[in-house]
């Protein structure tokens, strides 16, 4: 495992997995698209626009699931002093942020036909959008600090005060009445969603899952090789 | 006092000065001789504990300065190269806040003496942002002596002073070394002023 | 002894500082009170309209006036050493960081708080909200100074986006502006949410002597 914290293993291991997670990841999309377009039934009070779902609730996922792993990162790199950690965050965070606009303009090209307006000021989807502005923040602070050190580890303080936007996040519609419907799929009790809805989810999920570790060591040996020629 | 053992500082990644050995007693002036950009400053911040120092260590009067730092802190005092005198405010008023803050022994008479040494007499209900440069500068030199601690650690204390001046900081720094004081100061050049150790970065 | 009288001195140098620079202070509260012309000639001075937005209208301008100086929070004492010198004398970032966000409420957020009561006249608010409105600010200011503090601090080093820390204080400061306009508006649940306030001072409170002092050495190590 320790290519996770180790930049030169990493390297090493990502070599090795980039291309077979690739073509995995096209395959995936391919399946999961055809499934979720073709292959599953209309809902029977949505209609055909459940199926904004499939995009919709993996990269939400997602978003959260970058935001986490940055936080644990942040924690390794100014606790344990792992530089690998600031590497993480700075090639990391525009991913996220682009899940997190993904889900956003889904979610209100769902809104529009379900509800009738693009946006509600309701709790989840406001705090999705104090998560992605926290993303943008993010970047900029990336983009304007002169001096490296102080930028990585200021950024990464950053993350950890905002992470306290995740469990607001993930229980605001437990915590709050809103016009969000509350998580059809927990770990805890029976999803109540029919199999064959949960099939193209699950495949996407992976699809999502699957591009972003590929885009994700892409953009992370790009920051290693710019770091090593800034420093010769 | 205080000893710097083998230090070795790295700055992205990138070293900056290494090995660098250092000892001061009571009673020595050292000066750190350099061009710009040679770590002066960065091994100045290094003896204060606010950098972390890559290799080697630092040790005051026998223990690990990070060990004692409250003890080393109270006996230092520091000088930048910025004017840290408040711009806002008279230097009556920054005399004042200086004297309360440090908890000075300084009385009043000695204050005054030192204000005309320094010809600053004339400007004490004057705004400090109205003076010039050197004047601001010798105002540095007024809270070193008002401080009236141990080891001074001067940064770049001769730039922008007149020949006069630099006369009186001769004549200052031979006092503190006579009352048991001890001084490391920064220059790219030394005009004459006795010391007992030189280390080139 | 020592460390109360130099607490002591801390301060009488803020005063003095703020009081040679009162116009800065005086130009917050009139950015405040002409924000608040504005927002009444936008909307009209329809008295119903104004007296049922009127709260938070207040809070919103209060929040973005009182972002308005935290420029001023730590850059001026970073930039000429000061910052330095009261650390070699004994005192933490940590420390600092705490001092100077009393300060900071002391200075800045107090003016705020005894003009309120002129901007409740301008905007309409009764007089019996005029409690409420106190309670919930000098809870809430004092939110805003901690955050203040952090994101100051973490500008310090950033010479080229001054306004990414007004944007740092405003993304943190929603829940903020949630509580304390709920209080003022649902009075019989006024004991919850005030403790709910409370309960953010606290951890803001337990986070900023961390988060400020660690980029405070931060930008002193790399200055």
């Amino acid at each position: 495992m320790k290519f996770l914290v180790n930049p030169s293993k990493f390297n090493e291991m990502a070599d090795y997995l980039f291309r077979p997670l690739l073509i995995l990841s096209i395959i995936l999309f391919a399946i999961g698209l055809l499934f979720s377009f073709y292959l599953s039934p209309d809902d029977y009070q949505q209609g055909s626009t459940v199926r904004i779902m499939y995009v919709h609730v993996p990269s939400a996922w997602l978003a959260l699931l970058t935001y986490a792993i940055m936080t644990l990162y942040s924690i390794l790199a100014l606790a344990f002093r792992i530089p690998f950690g600031f590497i993480f965050n700075t090639a990391v965070a525009p991913i996220g942020a682009v899940f997190t606009l993904i889900c956003i303009i889904s979610g209100s090209l769902w809104g529009k036909p379900m509800w009738g307006t693009w946006w509600v000021w309701d709790a989840r989807l406001t705090s999705v959008a104090i998560l992605f502005i926290i993303y943008l923040i993010i970047i900029f602070m990336n983009l304007s600090f002169e001096n490296r050190v102080v930028r990585e580890k200021v950024v990464a303080i950053f993350i950890l005060i905002g992470s306290v936007n995740l469990p607001i996040v993930k229980f605001s519609v437990d915590w709050w009445n809103t016009l969000h419907q509350p998580a059809t799929i927990s770990k805890l009790s029976k999803p109540n969603i029919d199999p064959s809805m949960m099939t193209p989810l699950i495949i996407m999920t992976f699809a999502f899952i699957l591009i972003g570790i590929a885009i994700a060591i892409l953009r992370i040996k790009t920051e290693i090789i710019s770091r090593k020629s800034y420093l010769s | 006092m205080l000893i710097v053992k083998d230090l070795s500082i790295e700055r992205l990644e990138k070293r900056i000065f290494e090995n660098i050995n250092l000892s001061l007693s009571p009673g020595n002036i050292t000066i750190l001789k350099g061009k710009n950009g040679s770590g002066k400053t960065t091994l100045l911040k290094a003896i204060l504990n606010l950098l972390e120092p890559s290799f080697g260590s630092i040790y005051w009067k026998g223990k690990l300065l990070k060990k004692n730092l409250y003890d080393f802190y109270n006996n230092v005092t520091y000088i930048a190269d910025t004017t840290s005198s408040l711009r806002k405010l008279t230097i009556k008023d920054n005399i004042y806040i200086w004297k309360k803050f440090f908890i000075s022994n300084i009385n009043d008479a000695q204050i005054e003496t030192a204000l005309k040494t320094l010809k600053l007499d004339n400007y004490l209900n004057k705004k400090v942002g109205t003076l010039s440069f050197g004047e601001t500068k010798k105002l540095e030199f007024l809270r070193l002596i008002m401080e009236n601690k141990k080891v001074w650690i001067l940064d770049e204390p001769l730039s922008n002073l007149d020949e006069d001046s630099i006369e009186l900081m001769k004549q200052t720094f031979e006092d503190h070394c006579s009352k048991e004081g001890s001084i490391i100061f920064s220059s790219h050049q030394n005009p004459g002023i006795y010391v007992t150790e030189e280390i080139n970065l | 002894m020592n460390l109360l009288n130099k607490i002591f001195f801390f301060y009488y140098r803020e005063y003095k500082l703020n009081m040679s620079g009162i116009q800065d202070i005086l130009t917050n509260i009139i950015f405040f009170f002409i924000s608040i012309f504005i927002f009444i000639f936008s909307i009209g001075p329809d008295k119903e309209t104004i007296s049922f937005i009127g709260v938070g209208i207040l809070w919103t301008l209060l929040l973005l006036s009182s972002t308005l100086s935290l420029r001023k929070f730590y850059q001026d004492d970073f930039e000429n050493g000061n910052l330095l010198i009261i650390h070699l004398n004994g005192f933490s970032f940590g420390f600092i960081s705490i001092l100077k966000t009393f300060s900071h409420f002391l200075f800045v957020q107090v003016p705020f708080l005894l003009s309120i009561p002129i901007a409740c006249i301008l905007l309409n608010i009764a007089n019996d909200k005029l409690f409420y409105l106190f309670a919930s600010f000098s809870i809430g200011s004092l939110i805003l100074s901690c955050l203040g503090s952090i994101s100051s601090s973490m500008n310090l080093m950033n010479q080229r986006n001054f306004l990414l820390g007004s944007v740092v204080v405003m993304i943190f400061s929603v829940p903020v502006i949630i509580f304390s306009v709920g209080i003022i508006n649902m009075e019989e649940s006024f004991n919850s949410l005030i403790n709910i306030l409370f309960g953010i001072l606290l951890i803001v409170f337990a986070i900023n002597p961390w988060a400020s002092g660690l980029c405070l050495k931060l930008s002193l190590e790399n200055n």
